[in-house]
């Protein structure tokens, strides 16, 4: 007998159940999302499913999975030994017809998540790897839940999935007690708190079975049609797939109300269920608008900028001097000062020096394949480089040729059985296999007001266009935020596309405060926490700042909080690159104790460039006697 | 020797057995053109397809299956040599031709072959047959998924997301046509041309430059903003899935005239001679563009043959150079990271104007 929390059982989560019971109603709904904060009820709402229809199990894929597992593989060694090929399904194969469950999928790997999300759209999938080539039918309904804390999944990603939940915070003091009184009744006798719900549940499975029958039958009336593609269009969902999910899903609602025809509630209750995650495009071409309307502001600005130079040119320092040390009128300053933007210009680029220390990644498994560093990889993916006797278990990556050629010579004394070469385990030799290694790099960018100084961020600009384009040869991801006024904004999470990054460079604006500490804070915790953290192991924070921090979060004064934050997280797994954009005089030197307190390394802008460096050289080697 | 079993992997893109029609596709006539030219002319460098997601991308290539004409073979040759191209024969075919035997011919259709993004390296190329090497104890090749593409349609969903070592050997194998095997004690070759068919989202990410440059065509794709259109496509999509077997019967006389389109324009467009205009035009364009390599330029006269051909016309017309230029010159442009100085249309239309005014 079924031993999980039935699914009548379940207090509150009402648009949750609605989605799952259309997805249990029909078939062309493949995925369905539920994200919501630990403890909100999601793997027991996804687990209880199993109790209403027939014959379906539940099937849960775990987070560090590989390939073979998942598409199937040869059993190698069995292989070896009788000569045969015998092909071991994966968890795809196995869960056809039935339902797989992901947990926090949002921290899964990139290729993993790719298989299994295409898999589920397409129902099959065509399997290449050692040795076998198949195409495998698998048709699944593909449940996954995650914590957005944790880290967020791409807008392509999240298109893949059909539906999409957010288990809701109950704030309701009577149904949070009465959640309380369940759950405790059903842990100390299940099979009474199963049995006080059985007639809900054996109805519910009969209304199931009947939608189901309907399904097919249910009609959209063609005004109600175009009401769902303008209602796409309307919020901007790219591509097709949302206005299919919510057609499907309005059917699965009348067919689960018993109707023959979908109606206008079906389609505004379906429409929070299948648009919600996919409208956030929406968003991005509001600001892509103000991106251009910024650019007008920007032609204005240019013009004031262009007035307004020579009075920072003589003036800069001092104003800045002075905006540091009025701790009290910071907010003022912030405000003052923002009314102030300014937008420059990227300015002249350079080919770059060889500035991350390539030669220290260590070799971790899991990583993103790149064109930076060479690694051995330890699971079994990558170049097959060389090949060695197989340490402790085996990995059922076996090197084919060499194992032959151990096995050969000791063929004349063993007993084949049949087979022309006996192998035994001792001839036994694994794959080694190297891959290159990607690098998550972000660019951690101080657009404070000091950054506009005699036109430093024109500099600047350049020098991280430099970084871009020497990132997009070498095929790292790359990330951009940037910090000022009263917080940091991530204005580019960590992606294979610099171009991306390029386009936003022109239009950051520079001017307001210098919050440090909150920039430092926030792009460590990006790279540390949720999928960036597991995604690849090399990762980088460039911070381009004169490190003149002045925006405290705490009471204690910012140049205490920067050292103590930087020592705090220096050594941690994130390597710190800063670059010192610091100009005129005096020369404070923060950057340079702060790269101190990061353990990072650190360079003059100026430095970066392979043409400088090389004369900075000869400068002191012509200096010389 | 070379291992046969795995060359016949089935093929099954569909729901219920049945893949949906190209002709029930709304719209999206660019990548629809694109794909046919390709068949047509195989040696323009095969299709990408840019664009957002959802917008039927995978679903259109995966239609062309039910559309694509068979080819004369040689019998036997897993290969599926073609009986006309002794160029680009295998081995075994080649040395019958040279013997003077007459090798008996088969008609196969043509096929999409699909390359997931976690093949692994041994399967796309090829390598040792374990199987073969275990049970007898001889060295035999057991092909891979290059082997299967040759004379075919290959294909790669999402195909800025591939691995790079699975991309040099896309790279190796479309340079030259031929896959060079030397692994595992294996030391082994084989013709592989193949159409290379891309599908991509730009947003996760580029292609690699040398990988652009291979295809001879480039399409944006973008999703229908208006909402008729629109729920059109949603209705027959609806359509298909209610019944795939009923749908497609619907659609069968548009399936029959576009692949009757397509084995008439294989018959003309040998016939239709690049003229001097033609020619003339697309040196100008290249020139005026300042594109380096000579590709742009020959592909723009095949695209510009291969449209014509498809028209059923022996004559290459305005109209088919307007419509090569905006398929094969964008995506050669830029050469830089980040160049954004783009494709400027208007003064290829002004070029192109210029030459055709006459007609």
């Amino acid at each position: 007998m079924n031993r999980n929390f039935p699914f009548t059982g379940i207090a509150g989560h009402d648009h949750v159940k609605e989605a799952l019971l259309c997805a249990l109603v029909c078939d062309t709904i493949h995925s369905l999302l539920i994200i919501g904060s630990p403890g909100t009820a999601k793997s027991t709402l996804v687990r209880s499913v199993e109790a209403l229809v027939e014959g379906k199990k539940v099937i849960t894929i775990p987070q560090n999975i590989t390939y073979d597992r998942l598409m199937g593989t040869i059993n190698l060694e069995l292989a070896m030994k009788s000569g045969s090929i015998e092909f071991s399904p994966g968890i795809l194969s196995q869960g056809n017809n039935h339902i797989l469950y992901v947990d926090d999928i949002n921290r899964m790997d990139e290729g993993t998540l790719q298989c299994i999300l295409t898999t589920s759209q397409n129902g099959q999938y065509v399997l290449e790897r050692e040795g076998l080539s198949r195409v495998i039918i698998s048709r699944f309904t593909l449940l996954a839940s995650m914590d957005p804390q944790e880290g967020s999944l791409s807008s392509t990603h999240m298109d893949l999935f059909d539906l999409c939940v957010r288990t809701d915070r109950t704030c309701d003091i009577q149904t949070r007690a009465e959640i309380i009184n369940r759950v405790l009744f059903f842990e100390q006798s299940p099979d009474e708190f199963i049995c006080a719900y059985e007639k809900e549940t054996e109805d519910l499975k009969t209304l199931l079975i009947k939608a189901r029958e309907r399904f097919p039958y249910v009609t959209i009336p063609e005004g109600h049609l175009d009401l769902i593609t303008s209602l796409c269009i309307e919020l901007g969902v790219e591509g097709y797939r949302g206005d299919l999910a919510l057609a499907r899903t309005a059917k699965a609602l009348a067919a689960l109300n018993q109707r023959d025809e979908v109606i206008f509630d079906d389609i505004k209750r379906a429409a929070i269920l299948t648009l919600e995650h996919r409208r956030h495009e929406c968003q991005s071409t509001s600001q892509q608008q103000s991106n251009s309307h910024s650019r007008d502001k920007e032609r204005e600005s240019d013009k004031n900028d262009r007035s307004s130079e020579n009075q920072h040119d003589t003036s800069g320092i001092s104003n800045y001097q002075r905006e540091t040390r009025s701790g009290e009128n910071q907010k003022t300053e912030t405000f003052s000062s923002s009314a102030h933007e300014m937008y420059f210009d990227i300015g002249k680029t350079f080919e770059v020096i060889r500035y991350l220390d390539e030669e220290s990644w260590r070799a971790t498994h899991k990583q993103k394949t790149g064109r930076r560093s060479r690694v051995i990889s330890l699971d079994s993916s990558g170049h097959y480089r060389s090949f060695r006797f197989p340490g402790g278990k085996c990995r059922n990556d076996i090197a084919i040729a060499p194992t032959l050629r151990a096995a050969a010579l000791h063929q004349h004394m063993r007993d084949r059985n049949g087979v022309v070469i006996s192998v035994k385990k001792s001839d036994l030799r694994e794959k080694v296999r190297e891959k290159k290694v990607a690098h998550t790099i972000l660019f951690l960018l101080d657009a404070s007001g000091s950054m506009g100084v005699q036109r430093r961020m024109v500099a600047v600009k350049g020098a991280i266009m430099s970084l871009l384009t020497d990132a997009y040869l070498k095929r790292d991801r790359v990330g951009l935020m940037i910090f000022r006024g009263s917080h940091a904004d991530l204005l580019l999470p960590p992606t294979r596309s610099p171009e991306l990054a390029a386009k936003m460079l022109k239009s950051i604006p520079t001017g307001g405060t210098t919050p440090l500490v909150q920039g430092l804070t926030d792009a460590y915790l990006l790279l540390t926490r949720g999928k960036y953290a597991l995604a690849s192991e090399n990762k980088t924070i460039v911070l381009l700042s004169d490190g003149r921090g002045n925006v405290a979060c705490t009471n204690k004064s910012p140049d205490a909080e920067i050292t103590e934050v930087a020592r705090k997280i220096a050594g941690t797994g994130v390597k710190f690159i800063i670059v010192d954009t610091e100009v005129g005089f005096p020369r404070l030197g923060k950057a340079r104790i702060l790269a101190d307190d990061l353990k990072g390394s650190y360079f003059r802008l100026e430095n970066l460039s392979v043409q400088r460096f090389a004369d900075s050289i000869k400068e002191m080697t012509n200096l010389m006697p | 020797m070379v291992c046969e079993k795995w060359l016949f992997r089935k093929e099954i893109m569909t729901v219920g057995g049945v893949t949906y029609p190209f002709s029930a596709i709304v719209g999206q006539q660019d990548m629809k053109d694109a794909l046919l030219a390709n068949i047509v002319c195989p040696s323009l460098g095969g299709v990408l397809i840019r664009g957002e997601k959802g917008t039927a991308k995978s679903t259109t290539v995966r239609a062309v299956v039910d559309l694509l004409p068979e080819r004369e073979v040689i019998k036997g040759c897993i290969f599926h040599c073609g009986i006309e191209d002794t160029r680009s024969m295998c081995d075994s075919c080649r040395e019958l031709i040279t013997q003077g035997k007459k090798p008996d011919s088969e008609f196969i259709r043509m096929r999409v072959v699909e390359l997931p993004l976690c093949a692994t390296e041994d399967r796309v190329a090829g390598t040792l047959d374990i199987e073969h090497a275990i049970t007898r104890g001889l060295k035999k090749f057991e092909p891979g998924v290059l082997a299967m593409a040759n004379g075919n349609i290959l294909y790669v969903d999402e195909i800025n997301l591939l691995d790079d070592h699975i991309v040099d050997l896309l790279l190796d194998a479309a340079a030259m046509g031929v896959n060079f095997v030397e692994r595992e004690g294996i030391s082994y070759a084989h013709p592989a041309r193949f159409l290379l068919v891309g599908t991509m989202n730009p947003e996760e990410g580029d292609l690699r430059p040398q990988l652009l440059d291979r295809f001879g065509l480039v399409v944006d794709v973008n999703g229908e903003k208006d909402s008729k259109v629109r729920s059109e496509i949603i209705k027959r999509r609806l359509e298909f899935e209610k019944d795939p077997a009923a749908f497609s019967v619907l659609y069968e006389r548009e399936q029959e005239a576009i692949r009757n389109q397509i084995i008439k324009a294989k018959e003309i467009i040998s016939e239709i001679k690049p003229d001097e205009r033609l020619i003339d035009t697309a040196v100008a364009i290249s020139l005026s563009l300042g594109v380096d390599g000579h590709r742009a330029d020959i592909t723009l006269v095949k695209a510009a043959r291969a449209f014509a051909a498809l028209d059923g016309r022996e004559e290459v017309c305005k109209g088919d150079v307007i419509k090569a230029a905006g398929l094969c010159l964008p995506h050669r442009m830029r050469r830089r990271p980040f160049d954004e100085s783009g494709f400027d249309s208007a003064a290829v239309h002004g070029i192109i104007e210029s030459y055709y005014q006459a007609s």
